[in-house]
């Protein structure tokens, strides 16, 4: 995966290990500019930020400063850094958790954020805007990689975690002075001023181009089996400084690795010097964009790739949200742009959005369970038994208690293993039979609608009922199987009490 | 002899404990919609059963036993002959003390040509747990924590010292590990810290009891969800008269559902003379227990037999469950809680006829 999970160290807290990195001119105003990164692969619904981590999207001015065999982009040494910290979890007003943030900008300003607030936050001047929170993954990978086979796409129905950032370009990077840009990401625990155990540990993630961890250092090929694992060293890199003394290492197994790319298809398309061109390449790994040309759903590396190939690069590079970023980087690899290597999908889960945060809101699965049992009795005598919201005819209820009467009623079931579920009311019909009711507590689930209702059917009658929620910390089996056994048994019970259909 | 970093201790900087079991919550119901997907994907079988492990061992869920069967059970029936899935089913026997059957699919999983390398490094858990061959497992745990130098296999080595009795080695391993972390997840330095507790409460032959409780609290402040340090932290503040203390720790574990905060909290109301309340814990923990028992009978069998032989009032029962447990695992503690049992009966003097391995007493 693009940056995903991308060496053992990461593994050890998810909502610090990134893994994707974006740069495009926004779609709703081409006068700005928006840099996004991603933590936390494969996150679920509830997920929130490390309050302990520095997340930070690093810029710098780059030259293009050879060409050909000898492409090389030279870095500034001044940066362009927007940072951002989260808080531990606070209560809002009505009780519910929420986390803040703030993102510090280049020049010191500071803008406060509050997680999952869709519109962001933005500076007085209103040259930034900032957006941190859950949503729908952007990236997709569509190939068992190791055997380079087509799949569908592996991160279908992903979320993340991701920190959008938009400001206006002529501000903020001065293009007059040079469009070429590099920018990376990464994770640094906040220095801790008073911590006598332990050392500090200087960084846990970065990120540059897509796959320098997971497809190219770490390349999952056969041929590459048994070579050492290099991604947590490369994660301690400092971004745009590699280690003089580590530079030898990686670029040596990004060359061999390489190598092994263009031999996948089994026919040779790279020379060597051009390969060693590349690994030089890519051994500089930052996200190359130029805001003064276009950057498209299609422009990614192609700077370096024109560069390479001895020629001046038309686009902006970068990487849209949209980008089919692994397949334009599988087909450099493998056959230098002979024939393009498309996988086994085209998109994300969800395409990204025209306006602001850009990236599609997060997955949900919305569950449903449904029940039911035909009845010899008349509607209204089941309804008689069953109707009432506070009623104790279902065979798991071992006590039940009521608070208020109507619509809001609440019941408190105690179940015959000793759990308890809280329900409210929300709707009654007696003359329908039907009645609507959420569950407050002990089922693990949110938004949980259920509803009740008996029809006639023949000269009986048929009792249904079902429910929708989202499984809430549990997986969605699990929730299923509680709620249709406890659908189920109380259905059953009927049929004893009223015999079964005839 | 106490410490100087015992006494001016500031640990390493971790991921607020509410926001990692959030994310920990997260992360575990996320691979599970993926695994109903795709429930072969290459590692994801592994990385749920590694979350439900954690959920499991710091959360209180002891749920996340039926949800790692349920990932063998699948595994199995899928693949059912090859070496990937008798590993897992290996990983979720140890996880419930199904030692025997562990043993047996890693059998299965060397033939089948599993990594020779995991299947060694998961006999090694087996037989650390079990009490056997403590001293080869000792110098393979070195090996294994002197190779890599991380948390993960330097806690391992600490604990087997401590079995071994080595105390004072294994809390140096134990500091070691945790200045070795380059992580900011809690969870690994909360489980360093309350296996310094236990080391210093339960394990040592001259208990610290005040040493333990700053290496509880520690666990607590990194991860205040975590139901085994809260327990263990109560249980010092109840033998110390302080129940309040102990009752605050114990009351926001109940939402765990694990039985040994019912029974320690009924414990500690008993004392308060709240019988009343007391009794209404103490029904939970029997139920909850029996329920455990049904299912996992080896996982819970020593802290049942603790339970019945304590205020769970069934001596008889305590004694099943302790040599049933003696016999699944012959380590010193299991023969002393046999012992202990069946002395407090005025049972037979040999509590069962399964020795305790002979190495545990060197």
């Amino acid at each position: 995966m693009s940056d995903h999970v991308d060496g053992p160290r990461s593994i050890g807290d998810p909502s610090a290990d990134l893994s994707d990195l974006f740069a495009f001119t926004s779609p709703a105003n081409s006068a700005r500019t928006v840099l996004a990164t991603c933590v936390f692969p494969s996150a679920g619904e509830s997920a929130i930020f490390s309050n302990v981590i520095d997340h930070a999207i690093i810029v710098r001015r780059v030259s293009v400063t050879g060409v050909g065999n000898a492409a090389k982009f030279q870095a500034a040494d001044d940066e362009i850094r927007f940072s951002l910290r989260f808080d531990v979890l606070k209560r809002d007003p009505a009780g519910k958790s929420l986390q803040r943030g703030t993102c510090t900008l280049p020049g010191g300003r500071s803008l406060e954020v509050v997680v999952n607030d869709e519109k962001g936050a933005s500076t007085p001047e209103g040259d930034v805007r900032v957006f941190a929170g859950l949503r729908s993954d952007p990236f997709f990978l569509a190939w068992i990689v190791p055997e380079l086979r087509k799949f569908p796409n592996l991160l279908q129905h992903d979320n993340v975690l991701i920190i959008v950032i938009e400001f206006d370009t002529q501000k903020l990077l001065e293009p007059a002075k040079g469009s070429l840009f590099g920018v990376c990401a990464e994770t640094v625990p906040i220095p801790q001023p008073r911590s006598f155990i332990g050392h500090p540990v200087p960084r846990i993630d970065w990120v540059g181009r897509p796959e320098q961890t997971n497809m190219r250092l770490n390349n999952p090929a056969p041929e590459m089996a048994g070579t050492d694992d290099l991604r947590d060293l490369w994660n301690q890199q400092k971004p745009f400084a590699i280690s003089k003394e580590l530079q030898p290492l990686f670029l040596q197994r990004l060359k061999d690795s390489l190598a092994v790319w263009d031999m996948r298809d089994g026919k040779q398309d790279w020379t060597p010097e051009a390969l060693a061109a590349n690994a030089s390449v890519f051994l500089d790994d930052f996200l190359l964009f130029d805001v003064a040309k276009s950057i498209t759903d299609t422009s990614h590396l192609e700077i370096e790739k024109s560069t390479i190939n001895g020629q001046p690069y038309q686009t902006g590079g970068g990487r849209t949200v949209d980008a089919n970023v692994i397949d334009i980087l599988i087909t450099w690899l493998v056959n230098r742009d002979r024939e393009f290597m498309q996988g086994g999908a085209t998109s994300a889960t969800k395409p990204g959005i025209k306006v602001f945060p850009y990236f599609a809101t997060p997955n949900t699965t919305l569950q449903t369970v449904a029940d039911s049992v035909e009845l010899p009795a008349t509607p209204d005598k089941v309804w008689a038994l069953v109707g009432k919201f506070g009623g104790t005819w279902h065979p798991l209820i071992a006590k039940m208690r009521t608070t208020g009467s109507g619509i809001g009623e609440l019941r408190v079931i105690e179940t015959v293993d000793g759990k308890e579920i809280v329900e409210r009311l929300d709707a009654l019909d007696n003359g329908k039979r039907f009645y609507r009711y959420t569950n407050i507590a002990g089922i693990p689930a949110s938004n949980y609608t259920g509803t009740f209702k008996v029809n006639p059917k023949g000269a009986g009658s048929v009792v249904e009922w079902n429910a929708q929620f989202l499984a809430n910390n549990q997986p969605d089996l699990l929730v299923r199987t509680i709620v249709a056994t406890l659908f189920k048994t109380g259905l059953e019970s009927l049929k004893v009490r009223f015999g079964g259909p005839k | 002899m106490k410490k100087a970093a015992d006494v001016e201790w500031i640990g390493p900087a971790a991921t607020d404990g509410a926001i990692a079991a959030i994310n920990l919550d997260s992360a575990r119901c996320a691979s599970w919609k993926r695994f109903r997907a795709d429930p072969c994907r290459a590692g994801l079988a592994e990385l749920i059963l590694e979350q439900e492990h954690l959920a499991a061992q710091f959360l209180g869920d002891l749920d996340a036993l039926g949800r790692m069967e349920i990932v063998a059970d699948e595994l199995a029936r899928i693949d059912e002959s090859s070496g990937r899935t008798a590993l897992v089913e290996a990983q979720v026997a140890s996880a419930a003390h199904r030692f025997a059957d562990a043993s047996r699919h890693l059998a299965h999983a060397r033939l089948r040509g599993a990594p020779h390398a995991r299947v060694d490094r998961q006999m090694l858990s087996v037989d650390q747990a079990c009490g056997r061959q403590l001293n080869t497992v000792l110098e393979a745990r070195r090996s294994i924590a002197a190779a890599s130098g991380r948390l993960e296999d330097l806690v391992p080595l600490g604990a087997v010292l401590a079995d071994l009795h080595r105390f004072d080695e294994a809390d140096d391993i134990y500091r070691r590990a945790i200045v070795a972390y380059d992580d900011v997840s809690p969870f690994p330095l909360a489980w360093t810290c309350f296996q310094l507790g236990v080391l210093w409460s339960e394990i040592a032959t001259d208990p610290d009891p005040n040493r333990a409780t700053r290496w509880y609290q520690r666990a607590i402040e990194y991860l205040p969800r975590y139901v085994k340090a809260r327990v263990h932290l109560a249980e010092i503040c109840a033998v110390d008269g302080r129940l309040a203390d102990a009752e605050a720790l114990l009351v926001p574990a109940l939402l765990s559902g694990d039985p040994e905060v019912s029974w320690r909290l009924a414990d500690v109301l008993v004392q308060q003379k709240r019988g009343d309340e007391s009794a209404t814990h103490l029904c939970t923990a029997r139920v909850r227990f029996e329920e455990l028992l049904a299912r996992h009978p080896l996982a819970f069998a020593d802290h049942a037999a603790e339970f019945y032989a304590g205020s769970g009032g069934d001596h008889s029962r305590a004694l099943d469950l302790a040599r049933a447990n003696l016999a699944n695992r012959p380590t010193r503690r299991a023969a002393e809680l046999a012992s202990a049992i069946a002395s407090s009966n005025d049972a037979a003097k040999t509590p069962c006829g399964v020795p305790f391995h002979a190495e545990v007493v060197v």
